[in-house]
């Protein structure tokens, strides 16, 4: 359509499928969006995410790039807000963590050790109720469900390589979607039988967190000199045109 | 089944002629199209093109006066049968087709409405897809029980467009996250004379003019599958968040800053579930109705739950 790319969806994904996202999706054409194929078969560009706000550092003084940690039931995302989202920066300067966060970011993917991670790149955040956070929690259950479906059934094309590159536990997939709708219960009452795996899901996911902080600290200032990209709908004429 | 096929070419034929302000004969043309088709075995074009030749020579009508492209029109003007026209319409739905003399079958669409498409095996005429635009050229008019179609036929063409067709607004509910705000939101000046929006002042096309204060946000409204460009006036921000004009410009006098509103608003909304009712017809949606989402339902998640250890 008239050459201005259509804006892409925000896509809702708990942390645990987030994290395990490691395959880029090369853009056919150049300028085209990149996404990242997650282990359930989605493609994601942008997501919508809402969580905790557990931390916000600078990476190094004065550097302006701030690192934040959002947690959701099932894990964390980690992202970085610099002075290209300043919508974002402005509203991160205003919040101390711990708050309840609604986040619109688009995906990242950068190369450590030979491994790739997934971050957040928000461009905008904001302090919201915690009716909001159960709104997303429910919402994410009911796509990742959607998902596992469709990978039970390998739908599509998408599904096809997901499970050629990942071929994921559905399983755990589904203990994820429970754990994280059990959160919703008042009173966060576990379901009895599943404890054990919920306990074993949490120690998996303390090691890779570690692991994360291992390997964040080098070099975090080099995956800012690319972050700029133009994009889509910014292209508002209708206030010119009539309206 | 000669005779109504005759019978059909005759009236297009007395149609294309009767647009050009000129009434013909339909028996003879009968009657030398059977001749042509069923005697001679002419093709169909070659006939009504001969049938076509005829008239003009006999009625001494200048080339030029004949009507040879038929008018565009939209599809709310469909009102007779009979009519050669040509519309520009977006494939809106395809219909399973029974019958082997119809190659496709649905519905197109543009700005002013909906109509029914057949497109005849026998025109051999490319398909059309869902979704797509085109130019449905030299298209006939018909009606079928009580409702107008169009009928696309051999002399028909049927061209993809580049153009994305509006269909007609419709009301729609939408449950979504408020993903974006746009900066030309919150408190904004106005043209006096035209109402668009002034840039520092400055109308687009009334240049330095004396304009008004309003209230509107241009936001983007996300569900995870689709996105809504919204667009909520006055009413429906006071609604959600208890700021009119008044509030707006006082914000403004206390902050001495027009975009504190823009931060303000952006502050109660970016990031909440939105349910919205509205019309869309072009690019926005034109909101009537909106409201912050009211929890969830435990039961719909007690069932999910169950879903999942199923
Ligand atoms: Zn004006």
């Amino acid at each position: 359509m008239n050459g201005v790319r259509r804006r892409e969806v925000a896509k809702r994904i708990f942390a645990y499928e987030f994290n395990r996202s490691t395959h880029r999706i090369k853009p056919e054409e150049d300028k085209a969006p990149v996404y990242v194929l997650t282990p359930l078969g989605m493609r994601c560009n942008r997501v919508f995410v809402v969580g905790a706000l557990l931390d916000k550092d600078e990476i190094k003084p004065d550097s302006g790039i701030w690192r934040i940690r959002v947690a959701d039931p099932t894990g964390a995302f980690f992202g970085y807000v610099s002075r290209f989202q300043p919508d974002a920066l402005e509203s991160l300067m205003e919040i101390e963590p711990p708050e309840l966060v609604a986040i619109v970011a688009k995906v990242r993917v950068f190369e450590r050790d030979g491994k790739l991670f997934v971050s957040l790149r928000p461009e905008s955040i904001s302090v919201v109720d915690s009716e909001t956070r159960d709104y997303w929690i429910y919402e994410t259950a009911l796509k990742t469900l959607e998902r596992i479906k469709r990978m039970e059934l390998k739908k599509d094309e998408d599904c096809k390589l997901a499970w050629q590159i990942y071929s994921p536990n559905l399983n755990e997939f589904k203990q994820i979607v429970r754990q994280a709708l059990a959160s919703l219960k008042e009173e966060f009452e576990l379901i009895e039988e599943s404890e054990e795996e919920i306990e074993e899901l949490k120690e998996r996911r303390e090691m890779e967190e570690k692991e994360f902080d291992k390997i964040k600290e080098k070099n975090e200032l080099e995956e800012f000199e690319e972050d700029f990209e133009f994009e889509e709908e910014e292209w508002d004429l209708s206030d010119i045109l009539s309206e | 089944m000669k005779e109504e096929r005759v019978k059909q070419l005759t009236n297009q034929i007395v149609e294309l002629f009767r647009r050009s302000g000129y009434d013909v004969d339909a028996k003879e043309i009968s009657k030398r199209l059977m001749l042509l088709i069923y005697e001679f075995k002419v093709p169909e074009s070659e006939a009504i093109k001969t049938v076509k030749n005829w008239l003009i020579k006999e009625l001494e009508i200048p080339k030029e006066r004949l009507a040879v492209e038929s008018p565009l029109v939209k599809i709310a003007d469909i009102t007779k049968p009979g009519q050669w026209i040509s519309l520009k319409a977006k494939v809106v739905q395809l219909w399973d087709s029974s019958s082997p003399n119809v190659s496709q079958v649905g519905l197109i669409g543009d700005e002013t409405g909906i109509i029914k498409f057949v497109i005849w095996a026998k025109s051999g005429k490319g398909e059309v897809e869902e979704g797509k635009s085109y130019l449905f050229r030299n298209v006939v008019t018909d009606s079928f029980q009580g409702r107008m179609q169009i009928n696309v036929n051999r002399n028909s063409e049927i061209i993809e467009i580049d153009e994305d067709i509006q269909l007609p607004p419709r009301e729609i509910e939408v449950v979504g996250a408020l993903v974006a705000i746009q900066q030309n939101s919150g408190l904004i000046q106005r043209c006096k004379l035209c109402r668009r929006v002034m840039t520092k002042g400055i109308c687009p096309i009334h240049g330095k003019v004396e304009g008004y204060d309003d209230l509107r946000i241009k936001g983007v409204l996300d569900d995870g599958e689709n996105f809504y460009e919204i667009i909520l006036n006055e009413e429906n921000i006071k609604a959600l968040t208890g700021i009119d004009l008044e509030k707006a410009k006082q914000i403004v006098a206390e902050r001495l800053d027009r975009n504190a509103v823009l931060s303000e608003l952006k502050s109660k909304l970016l990031g909440r579930y939105l349910k919205v009712r509205g019309t869309k017809g072009g690019r926005y949606l034109i909101v009537s109705d909106v409201e912050f989402l009211k929890g969830i339902d435990k039961a719909e998640v007690e069932k999910l739950i169950e879903e999942v250890a199923a």
